[in-house]
């Protein structure tokens, strides 16, 4: 009887094989990707109570780092730029992009630069270089073809995600750009700074 | 009800190691994935942790993709023995079947949601019998309820006949229920007004499988997987069947299948397999039989049919004169045959008939369906165009809704007789059937009263009674209502909802006494001044007909809230087990019926609990495809009860039929209709039953009828609805995030935050002539919906046609109009519009006509057409946080 769970890629491996490899190997290279780009360093802030900064920063979100991610003249259009977020450990790969149009949750003076996190919350698919400018949407997911509107704080379009994708929320200072909290569970975790 | 603000949870409580852990399977489509329960709970605050020895998964989190996450839609409170419990529902991730790799979609994904909870939008679920005094519906025990509709049973029937009692009903919602309303509707009442929650009549959905001898759901999973090529018609699996599709058919593709898609709209599923050497032949709503006759005309012409499988499995003249072996009268196939529209000799002199109509024509098909005469021209090419070194491609083919409700009786006849000469239907891999939609969940406990139809076809033999028509008509003085909105769901649904407005509300006898005798002489007057009592049976208050409409509620407790049996779409039966307490006084419909039919004087429904029904019901499914009757015998063997024994195969359950070995083993049936299987030699022992449709088709003979599918008997109908002017066609389904639509969906607070309100989809082009952009309101109308005044008797063959209803005035014509918002896209068909089926308020179905098929009985549901004009902006076409307007064909 051929199964379900037999059939192989035409590497050999199964299904969920290769989905643990596939995320491997995104990481191993946007990791490259970062050294190339001269972002190796990522500086973090700690909140200092009784300065302005600290009181920009929404309550619920306090826990998380600030965490410097781009420089918003640097952002190409419709090119996305890989980073880690909240901490280096797993699913923590999110992408920034500046899309030409307003978006939910977006800055810069356009509002059209989002951020979100790669893992699809369906089962944790890298939507790694999933990134469609017509649509301003990620996915389709490798493994069961979720996909996200990134104009609309990253809800589904179509698919199984259970729910949106978490949106990394940004602030502008000058031209440096800073992820400052998620909105939402990153896949596989069960807390966001649990990683 | 939700809102559409979803606010996640940012942590999710995970099991610990020692909470209880219940199998079950999901509520929702046919596939019928298997799901566990973890359940521990509230008191003591215990959760578990993320090392592998500290959580029930014994997973380290994070978990790898695929494993054991839990997203907080997957976690609930509920009571459990009095108690609150946590309940955090996965999909099964050591699932051997179905959805393997403990695959999941979202609507399954997220079933906790389905859970009764007060502080959540399921707060709403009834909880208490109810009766409308003055107006609005007062809570009353179950006692005074049930006296009150024995009674007026009793009296509507003794007055008016047992046709006067409407049971409109749920076919899926499992066995222990179905069987119950079945046996009290059609054995004990007898009556034939009686009818499914999908059609206003108890006839086949598929009247051309049936006559072919195909079981709609023989195929097993991995068949669909198997095939090389698939052609797949009326539905994206994909939208509404998901783990059919990402664990079957997907992974087909991904090992070379050619996957063709037949619908107008393009969706995932139909993106993927586009994007992977597969096609999209994009039909216009109706014209289905055009295309898959020139498909068969091709392979024909080119002598590309599988011969030698027409040669051993096809009917002669003498093979398909001898029917299905129910004698001459009182057959569907008989009667549909009388005057050789559909019979053939053989297949010669159905390849005859193929090529001499002008109508299948290449040229012809691809103008009137708008699909491109090359595609078309593939299609049949990857479906049985012989290799070079002489071998067939192994062909299968599925339908499914958007196909058998355009044109129920053609579409189905067409689609069997292709399905026959590219050699699908009875072999590993070359497979035909439906793909499903509810899963399959139906037993009969009584047989329809045919002859008590006052509906007569011309030639010989009475159609099962059209509840719509009938309705409307007046005919119906009591309705009993379980589990479906009747109204939204049958066609001209507006006018449906004003007429019943009419029977019940705008009568003058309303009740305005809570005194048990007043109660029932006030809707006594009520039936005899001509209205119409109405008793509705739900889980939630459905607006209009429990909201407006009832006379009497009655709560029902339902999926996890009573252990319940049921089958999936490859005959998968598995026990859904009762995991926490029902809310309220709420009873499962079972035990609703038993305690109503008591007092009404019926004998037979003295049941204690749902295994007692189930262990009634099981050898009532003898020779059907979920026959499992050998499990009652082997569970009695071993001195367990039948529940017991279907707990012990947790989310595997057992495929029916099921052969019981001697050594009391269970074994169940992979596949129907499997010519390739080798039977025991000694047949089928004890109380055993080999039916002829393990390894023959469903006919006399056991091979199958090539039929014809005239264009003509339905072209009438098409031609006087197709869009005149400045109409468009204006089809329906599902969406999948909004599968279960009008009950659990619209209290998910993600799924309402995803889709807030009726939505429409429209060409850019269309869109663009029309002056409208995403996310504008617009107003869809159709200022002639033809209906059916009442049931007519037929003398002459084409009385029951629909220009033979026009001549004799039986059609009746009025305006309809639902709002929506627009979402303009590519991904679906110019010309053609396509909305969600079941809006509550905005119900698709009232653009279309309320007419019946003519020779099926069906209803064409997807043959509605409308105006459409911006009224304005939507919210959503501005803000950010509700609705998508992005197309659904986005591929990797």
């Amino acid at each position: 009887m051929n199964m379900s769970q037999d059939v192989k890629t035409q590497s050999g491996m199964t299904r969920k094989q290769a989905a643990k490899a596939v995320g491997h190997k995104c990481l191993v290279s946007r990791r490259n990707f970062l050294i190339g780009a001269g972002v190796t360093t990522t500086i973090m802030i700690t909140l200092n109570p009784g300065t302005p900064q600290a009181r920009e920063v929404p309550a619920q979100i306090s826990e998380y780092p600030r965490k410097f991610v781009a420089k918003l003249s640097d952002l190409k259009l419709n090119e996305p730029f890989d980073f880690n977020y909240p901490d280096e450990g797993e699913y923590s790969e999110n992408m920034i992009v500046r899309m030409g149009v307003t978006a939910g949750g977006g800055i810069g003076p356009d509002q059209d630069v989002v951020a979100f996190n790669y893992a699809c919350t369906h089962q944790g698919g890298s939507l790694y270089d999933s990134y469609k400018a017509d649509t301003k949407s990620l996915g389709a997911c490798p493994l069961h073809l979720s996909t996200y509107d990134l104009t609309r704080h990253g809800i589904l379009i179509s698919g199984q995600a259970y729910q949106s994708l978490p949106q990394i929320l940004l602030e502008l200072e000058g031209d440096d750009i800073y992820a400052t909290g998620i909105f939402g569970l990153i896949f596989g975790r069960k807390e966001n700074l649990h990683g | 009800m939700s809102t559409p603000y979803y606010i996640p949870d940012q942590n999710v409580p995970l099991p610990p190691a020692d909470a209880d852990v219940i199998t079950t399977a999901c509520d929702y489509c046919i596939v019928a994935c298997g799901y566990k329960v973890y359940r521990w709970p509230v008191k003591g605050n215990k959760v578990g942790g993320e090392k592998a020895d500290q959580n029930a998964f014994g997973e380290d989190f994070p978990v790898a993709p695929l494993g054991s996450w839990v997203a907080p839609n997957q976690h609930n409170i509920v009571l459990h023995d009095g108690e609150p419990h946590h309940v955090v529902i996965l999909p099964d991730k050591d699932a051997h079947f179905v959805n393997t790799e403990g695959d999941s979609s979202l609507r399954g994904g997220c079933i906790a949601q389905k859970c009764y909870n007060p502080e959540r939008p399921t707060r709403d679920r009834l909880t208490a019998p109810m009766i409308r005094i003055y107006g609005m519906l007062q809570p009353v025990t179950w006692d005074f309820a049930l006296d009150i509709a024995a009674e007026m049973g009793k009296y509507v029937i003794d007055k008016y006949g047992t046709n006067a009692y409407g049971v409109k009903t749920y076919s899926y919602q499992f066995m222990e229920n179905t069987y119950a309303i079945t046996k009290y509707a059609l054995r004990s009442i007898n009556t034939a007004n009686f009818t499914f929650h999908d059609t206003p009549s108890d006839v086949s959905s598929t009247p051309g499988f049936r006559d072919a001898g195909f079981d709609n759901f023989g195929p097993a999973y991995e068949d669909w997987m198997n095939a090389e090529t698939l052609l797949i018609c009326g539905t994206d699996p994909y939208e509404t069947k998901t783990i059919l599709f990402t664990q079957w058919i997907m992974k087909g593709i991904q090992n070379g299948q050619k996957a063709i898609f037949m619908l107008p709209r393009k969706t995932a599923g139909v993106a993927y397999a586009e994007q992977n050497g597969g096609l999209w032949l994009d039909v216009t709503p109706g014209t289905d039989l055009l295309v898959v006759n020139a498909i068969a005309r091709i392979i024909v012409e080119n002598g590309w049919q599988d011969k030698e499988w027409i040669k051993n499995w096809v009917n002669d003249k003498w093979g398909s004169s001898s029917g299905f072996g129910q004698g001459t009268r009182n057959t569907p196939w008989q009667w549909r045959t009388t005057w050789g529209k559909f019979q053939t000799k053989g297949f010669d002199d159905w390849a005859k008939w193929l090529l001499a109509q002008d109508e299948f024509t290449l040229e012809n098909a691809a103008k009137v369906s708008g699909v491109d005469a090359a595609k078309i021209r593939l299609a049949a090419e990857m479906m049985a165009k012989p290799r070079d070194d002489g071998s067939r491609p192994k062909t299968s083919v599925m339908i499914e809704k958007g196909f058998y409700w355009s044109n129920n009786t053609g579409n189905t006849q067409a689609i069997s007789a292709l399905g026959i000469i590219v050699g699908a239907g009875g072999r590993p891999g070359q497979v035909i059937g439906r793909a499903g939609g509810h899963q399959r969940g139906g037993v009969r406990g009584g047989g329809y009263p045919r002859n008590k139809s006052p509906m007569k076809l011309p030639g010989r033999r009475r159609r099962a009674l059209d509840t719509d028509t009938w309705t409307m008509a007046g005919h119906t003085r009591m309705a009993h209502v379980i589990g479906t909105t009747w109204i939204q769901s049958m066609l001209g649904s507006q006018q449906m909802s004003a007429r019943f407005h009419e029977l019940t509300r705008g009568n003058p006898h309303q009740i305005q006494s809570i005194n048990r005798e007043k109660i029932i002489e006030t809707l006594k007057a009520r039936v005899d001044s001509g209205g119409m009592v109405v008793v509705n049976q739900d889980i939630y208050l459905v607006d209009p007909i429990g909201n407006q409409f009832a006379d009497i509620i009655f709560p029902a407790a339902t999926w996890g809230e009573e252990d319940f049996l049921r089958a999936n779409g490859e005959r998968r039966i598995r026990l859904y087990q009762k995991f926490y307490d029902a809310p309220g006084v709420a009873k499962p419909d079972w035990w609703i019926i038993a305690n109503l039919a008591k007092k009404m004087g019926f004998s037979g429904f003295d049941w204690e609990n749902s295994n007692d029904v189930a262990e009634e019901l099981a050898k009532f499914t003898r020779g059907s495809r979920k026959d499992f009757n050998m499990v009652k015998v082997a569970a009695r063997r071993e001195g367990k009860t039948l529940h017991q024994k279907f707990r012990e195969m947790g989310t595997n359950g057992i495929q029916g039929p099921v052969y019981m070995h001697k050594d009391g083993s269970l074994e169940g049936t992979i596949r129907l209709h499997d010519t390739t299987r080798k039977l025991l030699p000694d047949g089928p022992t004890a109380v055993n039953m080999y039916n002829k449709k393990l390894t023959h088709f469903n006919s006399q003979t056991g091979k199958c009828n090539i039929q014809k599918s005239p264009w003509s008997l339905f072209s009438d109908y098409w031609e006087w609805m197709k869009p005149k002017g400045d109409e468009l066609w204006c089809t329906s389904g599902r969406a999948n995030e909004r599968w279960q639509s009008g009950f659990d969906d619209t209290r998910r607070p993600y799924i309402v935050q995803r889709w807030p309100d009726n939505w429409v989809e429209i060409n850019t082009e269309d869109a663009k002539k029309r002056g409208i952009e995403s996310g504008d309101m617009v107003l869809l109308s159709n200022d002639r919906v033809p209906s059916l005044k009442d049931t007519t008797l037929g003398v002459e063959s084409s009385d029951f046609s629909f220009t033979g209803q026009l001549a004799k005035g039986n059609v009746e014509f009025s305006e309809a109009a639902v709002t929506a918002v627009a979402m303009v896209t590519r991904a679906v068909k110019p010309g053609v519009m396509y909305m969600d089926f079941l809006h509550s308020s905005q119900p698709a179905n009232a653009l279309a006509g309320r007419v019946v098929d003519w020779i099926s009985g069906n209803y064409n549901y997807k043959m509605g057409i409308a105006k459409i004009t911006k009224i304005g902006e939507s919210p959503y076409k501005n803000t950010f946080r509700s609705m998508s307007f992005a197309p659904r064909d986005i591929v990797i």
